[in-house]
């Protein structure tokens, strides 16, 4: 646990202590404000029968910006450690391969999670300083928090393979979108082909888009939730594998 | 091959070795980088790996230090099995790189505090050992310094004080020197002595005096293979051209080699004819012997005029080019 919490702190501290870090808080602060403003004023044109929340959370502006968090958040991680040598020193000190990769996650997962502070705190400023009654319920909020929490951890294990497959950061930001479009394009496919294709029931249940849509309405289901954990951990388990390959590979 | 110490890969570790190599070997697809290497390191020795570029010096350091797994063939560091008891043997070894990778945008103290932790270190021993290694290592006065705006030279000393931390039973170095000025060099020669007091140190390095001077134990690799495991002394012997002696007389050059040739121990005599008249003789004699008293006795005794005599001392470098040299 304390090679873990040393692991831990230093991967955080290059996210925040170089302006990495906050220029990502700083953009998705940014956007955030966008998808909130454009909405508000989508609201004040016409009216919308949706919650507040459940439109700022299914804006384009959200949809974009959120994508490229994830290649943002976790092309470094291993990819810079292959390209400059690190990782063998770090691989060949007493510390264990699972301690790496939850480190490397967890420290991405938690700055992308303090990325959603500033949106926490615009909901509450909307309340705290209009008279107005509120657009949207705390249901739909804790929804929208917890759905974009557990996309955040897939979409963060998706990007740790990426960046351990590789000793570019580039390529490994390319890989990883290109997962998130393929992700993406699973859950789009009932869409595309129809609602009464016999696999529709299993794209439904992995859509990403529709849970954001489901969420939002303060509509939380379990399942989506084991969907979520179960799958980064078995990403999580593949990169640990990738890194790990060295040792068993003959 | 002149592998003195063959190990059996059979036989019971013994608490005096520090390192056991046997049969290990390393594939990189096709490529055989490491072939079927034996040899064991004592504790407090201090060995000189050696062997031209793409000798499978790195990789063998690699596979010691469970970074690349072996293709077959084992070996125990302080009796612990690099491959099943990996984190063990990793808590044993200081090992420094090719190339010293370091993380750029760390100071030197946070990079040594990160590292010590890494070890197991925490608390006034980390710091007491973080000043201790600095100290040795000459790093106080850049430790605030980003270790991105250090020289190459300076960089290379926060490997090694990385790698001595802990107070690792074993030092594993990779070309430590590779790049530094000549007083570095010399600082770190007389570092890596003094650690050899206390330490066992496996280094692999180019720089052939260097390893005259501080290694008791060399081993020569050459694609792959091992050339010769031995001390310096008994390498530099046992060489070919040890125990040639020169000699350059005045007088005829047939009577000369026919009577040269007599003596026991010499096997070839070539002479040559110099431009001012002199004849020089290359005496050429079995291993490990010394011609030149007979040689003295013969010339006094045939009248000959004489004006040198030598006996040309090999050297590591000359060892290391037979041993390597491909032709
Ligand atoms: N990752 C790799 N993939 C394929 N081949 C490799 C790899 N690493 C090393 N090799 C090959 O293995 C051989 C041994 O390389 P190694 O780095 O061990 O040599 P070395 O003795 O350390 O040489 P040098 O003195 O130049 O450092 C070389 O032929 C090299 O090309
Ligand atoms: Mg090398």
């Amino acid at each position: 646990m304390r090679i873990f919490r040393i692991l831990y702190l230093k991967e955080l501290k290059t996210y925040f202590l170089s302006p990495f870090g906050w220029l990502i808080l700083c953009f998705s602060s940014l956007m955030q404000g966008f998808a909130l403003t454009a909405t508000l004023k989508e609201f004040t044109d016409n009216a919308v029968a949706e919650s507040l929340v459940s439109v700022v959370f299914n804006s384009p502006i959200f949809n974009i910006y959120f994508m490229f968090l994830f290649p943002v958040l976790t092309m470094r991680l291993f990819s810079e450690e292959n390209r400059s040598g690190t990782i063998e020193g770090l691989l060949t000190a007493p510390v264990r391969t699972w301690q790496v990769v939850l480190s490397k996650f967890s420290a991405a997962y938690t700055t992308f999670l303090t990325l959603w502070i500033a949106a926490g705190v615009h909901f509450y400023l909307f309340t705290a300083l209009t008279d107005v009654p509120p657009p949207f319920t705390n249901g739909e909020l804790i929804g929208a928090f917890l759905i974009i929490a557990l996309i955040g951890m897939l979409f963060i294990s998706y990007g740790c393979l990426a960046s351990a497959l590789t000793s570019s950061q580039i390529i490994a930001g390319v890989v990883c979108t290109f997962i998130l479009i393929f992700h993406m394009f699973l859950g789009l496919i009932p869409k595309f082909f129809g609602e009464q294709i016999p696999a529709a029931g299993f794209f439904n249940f992995i859509s990403s888009p529709r849970h954001l849509v489901d969420f939002t309405r303060g509509l939380i289901n379990t399942g989506t939730i084991g969907y979520y954990i179960t799958t980064a951990v078995f990403f999580l388990f593949l990169t640990f594998h990738i890194l790990d390959f060295r040792r068993w590979k003959p | 091959m002149r592998t003195l110490e063959r190990v059996n890969p059979h036989h019971r570790f013994s608490k005096k070795n520090m390192i056991e190599i046997s049969n290990l070997s390393k594939s990189y697809g096709r490529h055989k980088a490491v072939d079927q290497i034996s040899f064991e390191v004592t504790r407090g020795e201090i060995v000189g790996f050696l062997g031209p570029n793409g000798a499978g010096k790195s990789t063998t350091l690699k596979m010691l230090t469970g970074f690349l797994p072996p293709t077959s063939g084992a070996a125990r560091i302080a009796g612990k099995d690099i491959f099943r008891e990996s984190l063990e043997v990793r808590k044993k070894i200081g090992y420094m790189p090719e190339n010293v990778p370091l993380y750029i945008d760390m100071r030197v103290k946070e990079y040594l505090r990160f590292r010590g932790g890494l070890h197991g270190l925490s608390g006034g021993r980390l710091r007491k050992r973080m000043g201790e290694v600095m100290e040795t290592c000459g790093l106080t006065q850049v430790r605030r310094k980003m270790i991105k705006t250090l020289s190459k030279g300076y960089r290379q000393r926060v490997g090694l004080a990385d790698a001595l931390i802990h107070e690792p039973d074993l030092l594993i170095l990779d070309e430590p020197t590779n790049g530094l000025d000549p007083n570095q060099i010399r600082a770190i020669r007389r570092l890596i002595k003094n650690l050899g007091e206390k330490h066992t140190i496996l280094i692999s390095t180019h720089i052939l005096s260097e390893v005259e001077m501080t290694c008791n134990k060399v081993v020569i690799i050459d694609e792959g293979k091992i050339k010769a495991a031995d001390t310096p002394e008994n390498l530099v012997n046992s060489m070919r051209r040890a125990g040639r002696v020169t000699v350059e007389l005045q007088a005829p050059k047939p009577e000369v080699e026919e009577s040269i040739s007599q003596i026991e121990e010499v096997t070839r005599v070539v002479g040559e004819s110099l431009l001012d008249g002199w004849n020089r003789f290359t005496v050429f004699a079995a291993p490990k012997t010394d011609t030149r008293l007979k040689l003295g006795r013969l010339v006094a005794q045939k009248n000959w005029s004489l004006r040198s005599l030598s006996r040309q001392i090999g050297t590591l470098e000359e060892v290391f080019i037979e041993l390597t040299r491909k032709d």
